[in-house]
């Protein structure tokens, strides 16, 4: 049994008095200690279905109109507002790509970890600041004891983004949910701070959710991965099948888009055009418009999803073309 | 903390300087001899040749606001005309009232406008949220003599239930439930400054919801009433106090009226009192208290607004 | 056409500023076409005729002088338009020029600037009562004291402006394209603090109602025969038991015109260049 098990997901976004879907038929699982990848371009309904399994689109005009989020024994789309409340930040934990405005600026880091625990867990203040302490010297922060003390502002951005690491392991989650955790760090920092990652699912056991348009990212962290093409699984498969046979035009765009440093090359062969912004209505396959591949069938006719091999699924028409 | 205040003291000297030439320059822009003017109309020619001399009228213009600066740094703002009694003693006479009201103020419009701002916020997109901050609007859109007139209309001369005007000091039989009549006032005083900061609240509560660290917030767990007062308003202060030193400001503005229209023996009434009995040494001093005042409110709400936020250095 | 077009785009969707905008047409209606509306002469005293209740001929009824309060309130609109649009462009022009040229020569702003802040040291209605004691009650100076106590919010609201537009691109360009100084100020720089400038100005015209209507009731305002809506309630207040709707009337019309500016106000704000936002304090 899954920890995680995400089954054709719908998610639509409320304009103008109708619902546009911008998440569609979206289905997978994480296994406790696994590090499941969601790669593609902004847009593409990747950081939406993180936010719909955190519990965090509630309240806004994004919600959840079809699907399940089953849950370490507990359909999530089905509890309510508090039962959810009770799992948010103690079972399962969020990351987010701005470490410089994800702290609240006007309290001590510390008082932000300690409010966490004692969300959730019976401490008392003292403990949870011992605990704090802990978990600061867990992400690796120098000199922690003095550090718990400093303002958000008084850090760096890596700093920071170790400070949320610690805030989310605190109540020891199951699930750890990081959007786009390194993008808005330098390359040195990144690195840093996916091992930091790996070394503490390691020891905790943790599964991961790991959110990203970088497939270098997803590749050296992943255990598996899906490619999200506006709002659908493009294609899914283990991240040592998926790179070492990739069937989908668009990944292998995605892939040929990575500067390769010890590879000649001439030019980046980008993907061409746009993703189709989620009011544009498109017949046929939605990657055709900027397919090299496309034939007239793309055009009148959507993939379904299908598997090229043992836990390899694509939705695209020509796969045998792509594998061969 | 000590050094920063200190030095943002200092750097009050020069906008109080300025300040204090254009108030010590109002007396001579009215057309006349000073010494007359501030004498009234019932003075001797010897008494106004012995002022002439006194305030060194005969003298260069800079010399006399020397003098005059200095007298005031004694606290002597001159002779009130109409009560021949010091200026700053007649100043000190109206200043329970005015403070006590400015206080009761205060409280209303704490106690009305930060629990109505934020639920306006909260409610943000609903009727709620469009009765509170259209209310709020209407609101500020009275005239205040006009909220004034109506609720003497109600609530003292229609229902009875407080007095309708004056105020007998504290000190008098009644002691602090004379109190009671500052309460029709201080509402009225406070009802367009309260909608002021409800739609300030709101708006800046709006504009924090925004923010990357109230989702983060949200992931914790917490309840939505602890993360709109713990995160989204304690942050939406830091605005709010910043917006006080111009409360301060509508506050004097207003309770001229207000004193005005509710008869209290306060400063503000004696500002347009004085100004009806032509008592220029009164006008002169009480715009010199209340620029002093004022510009010490804008400094404590300055030190306020570093403590509220972290951000700012206190270097 | 298009301007019009765009002015009333920003309020699709809001009803309540939609009936602000009609009221204030009403209003403004009134102001151009006060001498046809009016069914007496505002200022003609009947002594047989005072203090009577609202109805035929009276609409609104007549004060304690027998002056028929309809017809004083439709000049009154007129008066409220002449304050309102004056002390706007009192403010704009003096308040808008220190504020830009503040902002763009730095040596001169620094001695503006200070200035602004010493005036601002003044609360505003403090301010202009003591103008007031200097001048004498006329519509003009009412409108000088009103508009110099608006133009130093506005000089600051510019100056702070005109310095994020200073360090634009397309100021450097003009500048390197050989545009004086004069043409950069006010042919590149202006244009884009237009509808900034508009809402500032939809809330002094609020906002002189409120100050206007305060000078009246102190009796520092407008001289007393003039017909404005504070005057007429200033006048009557003490007739207020006796007469109720003298004051309703009055009162009622300054609040609508105030709170519909207020609205219209908040509308444009919304949908002006989201950098400027911030600058503008309205209600």
């Amino acid at each position: 049994m899954a920890l995680l098990e995400v089954s054709n997901l719908e998610i639509a976004v409320a304009t103008g008095g109708q619902l546009l879907p911008v998440v569609r038929g979206v289905s997978f699982e994480v296994k406790a200690n696994e590090t499941f990848g969601i790669v593609g371009e902004s847009g593409c309904g990747k950081s939406l279905t993180s936010l719909a399994i955190m519990g965090l689109l509630e309240g806004s005009q994004v919600r959840i109109t079809g699907g399940s989020i089953h849950f370490d024994g507990r359909e999530l789309t089905a509890l309510s507002a508090e039962d959810r409340r009770a799992i948010m930040g103690a079972q399962m934990a969020m990351i987010f790509q701005e470490p410089m405005t994800s702290l609240n600026p006007v309290y001590r880091i510390g008082d932000q970890i300690v409010e966490t625990l004692r969300q959730h867990r019976d401490m008392s203040r003292r403990q949870a600041r011992d605990r704090a302490v802990e978990l600061l010297d867990l992400v690796r922060i120098p000199e922690p004891g003095r550090r718990i003390d400093s303002f958000p502002h008084q850090m760096s951005g890596g700093q920071r983004q170790r400070v949320m690491i610690a805030m989310a392991m605190a109540c020891d989650p199951k699930l750890l949910i990081a959007d786009e955790p390194t993008t808005a760090l330098d390359v040195t920092v990144q690195k840093e701070v996916l091992d930091l990652m790996a070394d503490l699912q390691s020891r905790m056991g943790t599964a991961i959710v790991l959110i990203s348009h970088d497939l270098g990212v997803i590749a050296e962290t992943c255990d598996k991965v899906a490619v999200m093409y506006r709002g659908k699984i493009a294609e899914s498969a283990a991240t040592g099948e998926l790179f070492s046979n990739m069937c989908h035009p668009y990944t292998r765009g995605l892939l040929n888009s990575i500067p390769v440093v010890d590879r000649d090359v001439e030019w980046l062969e980008a993907i061409p055009g746009r993703v189709p912004t989620i009011d544009e209505v498109l017949s046929g396959c939605a990657f055709h418009p900027r397919c090299a591949m496309a034939e007239a069938r793309c055009e009148s006719e959507d993939p379904d999803k299908r598997d090229v091999a043992t836990g390899h699924t694509i939705r695209c028409h020509f796969a045998e073309v792509g594998s061969a | 903390m000590l050094v920063y205040t200190i030095k943002r003291l200092l750097a009050l000297i020069p906008t109080l300087l300025a300040a204090s030439i254009l108030v010590f320059l109002f007396i001579h822009l009215i057309p006349g001899d000073p010494a007359a003017i501030l004498l009234g109309d019932t003075a001797t020619p010897e008494e106004v040749a012995a002022l002439t001399r006194e305030m060194g009228l005969d003298e260069p213009i800079w010399k006399q606001y020397l003098l005059w600066l200095g007298n005031v740094l004694q606290g002597d703002l001159g002779t009130s005309v109409f009560f021949r009694e010091p200026v700053l003693k007649v100043i000190g006479s109206g200043a329970e009232t005015s403070i006590l009201l400015a206080t009761m103020t205060m409280v209303w419009i704490v106690l009305f406008g930060i629990p109505i701002g934020i639920v306006s916020a909260t409610k943000h997109g609903t009727w709620v949220d469009q009765v509170t901050s259209g209310g709020a609007m209407l609101f500020a859109s009275i005239p205040t003599f006009w909220l004034g007139l109506y609720l003497i209309l109600i609530f003292a001369v229609g229902l009875g239930w407080f007095p309708s005007s004056g105020f007998p000091s504290v000190s008098d039989d009644g002691g602090w439930t004379n109190l009671r009549y500052l309460i029709l006032p201080s509402l009225t005083l406070a009802a367009p400054n309260a909608a002021l900061i409800i739609r300030l609240v709101r708006a800046s509560m709006l504009d924090v919801a925004r923010e990357d660290h109230v989702r983060t917030a949200r992931a914790k767990g917490l309840h939505p009433a602890k993360v709109a007062i713990k995160h989204i308003f304690r942050n939406a202060l830091i605005a709010v106090a910043a917006a006080f030193g111009f409360t301060f400001a509508a506050l004097v503005s207003e309770a001229v009226v207000t004193e005005t229209v509710f008869s209290l023996p306060g400063i503000g009434r004696l500002v347009v009192q004085s100004i009806l009995r032509r008592d220029y040494p009164v006008i002169q001093g009480v715009i010199l208290v209340i620029v002093v005042l004022y510009m010490v409110i804008n400094l404590l709400v300055d030190l306020a607004y570093a403590r509220l936020d972290p951000r700012v250095s206190l270097k | 056409m298009t301007f019009i077009a765009s002015f009333l785009s920003m309020f699709r969707g809001r009803k309540l500023a939609i009936v602000g905008l009609i009221w204030l047409c009403i209003v403004a209606f009134a102001a151009i076409a006060a001498p046809l509306l009016a069914p007496f002469d505002p200022l003609e005293i009947d002594p047989v005729a005072r203090l009577s209740e609202p109805g035929m001929p009276y609409l609104f009824g007549t004060d304690h002088f027998g002056r028929d309060s309809f017809s004083r309130a439709i000049y009154g609109a007129r008066m409220a338009v002449i304050i309102g649009l004056g002390s706007v462009v009192v403010a704009l022009i003096t308040g808008g020029l220190i504020g830009m040229l503040s902002a763009y020569f730095t040596r001169l702003g620094h001695v503006l600037m200070r200035g602004v802040d010493v005036l601002m040291a003044f609360p505003a209605l403090l301010l202009a009562l003591v103008l007031m004691t200097l001048l004498e009650r006329s519509v003009t100076n009412t409108i000088i004291v009103i508009g110099v106590v608006y133009a130093t919010t506005t000089a600051r609201i510019l100056f702070g402006m005109t310095l994020k537009l200073k360090g634009e691109v397309f100021v450097d360009a003009a500048i390197c394209s050989g545009a004086g100084h004069g043409s950069v100020l006010f042919r590149h720089i202006l244009p884009n603090l237009i509808s900034p400038l508009l809402v500032q100005a939809s809330f002094i015209f609020a906002f002189a109602q409120l100050q206007a209507a305060a000078l009246d009731f102190l009796g520092l305002g407008l001289p007393p025969e003039v017909a404005s809506w504070g005057n007429m309630l200033s006048e009557e207040r003490i007739y207020v038991t006796r007469a109720p709707w003298l004051l309703i009337f009055p009162g009622a019309l300054i609040i609508l015109s105030v709170f519909s500016m207020n609205l219209v106000g908040d509308a444009m704000r919304d949908s002006i260049d989201p950098r400027f936002k911030d600058d503008i304090a309205g209600v």
